[in-house]
């Protein structure tokens, strides 16, 4: 796989993915049906949880960052022009509230449990087969590559890598054009190769 | 070689990242707390959200609303700061008039004097119509009469005390009187 390339495969997973929320349920809402909407926050509260949990590695922030975001869907639920668009809207609103939580928190410095988690991540890679990580160790990984990256590098990078999403769609989450969403990608992965590189 | 391992490596441990999703617990806690932070936000900004919806729902572009809301905002300040100017400067009249009314009632006696004097005045002047006079004319006017007043009692007071000048005076009306033509 090309470093510039976004897998076909996650285009197909992001299609089945669109049709989340149906449109109906999207247009009830849209008229203040709020027992509807509870049905969308069920749909809709696991995408946006994971996505909050890999930005800000800490599960008690994002689940404080799904109820924010899925407050702020709810108030401006009449202002998307279709319902189609209403994930990829989620989205952006869910990466924005993760940008303003990291411009809160201090950039965490390298401490002593690094070197635990190294030897998870060895652990894990020498296995035989794809292993499934818990929240704690799954957090302490992606803090620990993510580390050196930049907010805008984070994002793209576990949108495209981990929610398989492709550029164009990342680029509208993220509000970049597709060139800077290929561009930060390549920034994070080669940053992350690197680190691979150095401890393992 | 190194770099195909290097490339595995991140291949392997971004695969493991993938399968790993991050697992809610209890999602129906996070579900009832948004409905009741929902109910509870409705309850309080209902009216404000209601009214700003009924003024610009038409608008579906999200920044032309808020500056459209911005401005509607800034138009009613500047509605409210010239009403509150307005109503000041109306007050300070009504002041004025009041103060305007106290002073005449503690000087009423010299002034509703002038005031009758000029009622008089008027309707000799203009039986029947009316008498347009600004009131600085009709202080004048007043101040003049008093003083015209004033001297015809001093002249009348010079007359009675000095006989051979009143003696005069009314030879000399006498002979006015006979050379005054009749018409």
């Amino acid at each position: 796989m090309s470093l510039f390339t976004f897998p076909l495969k996650s285009r197909l997973i992001y299609k089945h993915f669109s049709t989340l929320v149906e449109k109906e349920l999207i247009e009830e809402c849209r008229k203040g049906d709020l027992h509807n909407f509870r049905k969308v926050v069920e749909k809709t509260t696991p995408m946006i949880f994971a996505v909050a949990f890999r930005m800000l590695g800490d599960e008690d922030t994002a689940r404080d960052i799904v109820q924010d975001t899925m407050i702020t869907i709810w108030q401006k639920l009449s202002r998307i022009k279709t319902a189609e668009s209403y994930k990829t809207w989620a989205y952006r609103i869910a990466v924005n509230k993760c940008y303003d939580q990291l411009r809160k928190q201090k950039r965490r410095k390298e401490n002593r449990y690094d070197d635990q988690t190294w030897a998870i991540i060895s652990n894990h890679i020498s296995e035989e087969g794809i292993t499934e990580l818990e929240n704690k160790e799954n957090a302490q990984i992606i803090n620990l590559l993510t580390n050196k990256l930049s907010h805008k590098q984070k994002a793209v990078f576990i949108l495209s890598e981990l929610e398989e999403m492709p550029a164009g769609e990342i680029a509208e989450v993220t509000g970049m054009n597709r060139a800077a969403v290929k561009a930060n990608l390549y920034y994070a992965r080669r940053n992350i190769e690197s680190l691979l590189q150095k401890y393992l | 070689m190194k770099m195909t391992a290097q490339n595995d490596r991140y291949k392997k441990m971004v695969e493991i990242l993938r399968n790993s999703k991050p697992g809610l617990i209890q999602p129906e806690e996070i579900q009832n707390e948004v409905i009741r932070r929902i109910q509870r936000e409705n309850q309080n900004f209902r009216g404000v959200s209601d009214f700003i919806e009924s003024l610009f729902g038409w608008v579906y572009i999200g920044w032309v609303r808020r500056s459209l809301i911005g401005v509607a905002v800034i138009l009613v300040a500047v509605f409210v700061y010239q009403q509150a100017f307005i109503f000041k400067q109306v007050k300070n009249i009504s002041k004025q008039v009041v103060i305007t009314g106290n002073e005449t009632t503690q000087v009423s006696s010299s002034v509703l004097d002038k005031r009758l004097t000029l009622y008089k005045i008027s309707t000799r002047l203009s039986p029947g119509g009316e008498l347009k006079i600004s009131e600085s004319q009709f202080e004048e006017l007043l101040n003049s009469y008093n003083d015209l007043q004033v001297k015809y009692k001093d002249l009348l007071r010079i007359i009675e005390e000095n006989p051979e000048l009143k003696n005069y005076i009314e030879n000399k009306l006498n002979q006015e009187k006979k050379y005054k033509p009749d018409i």
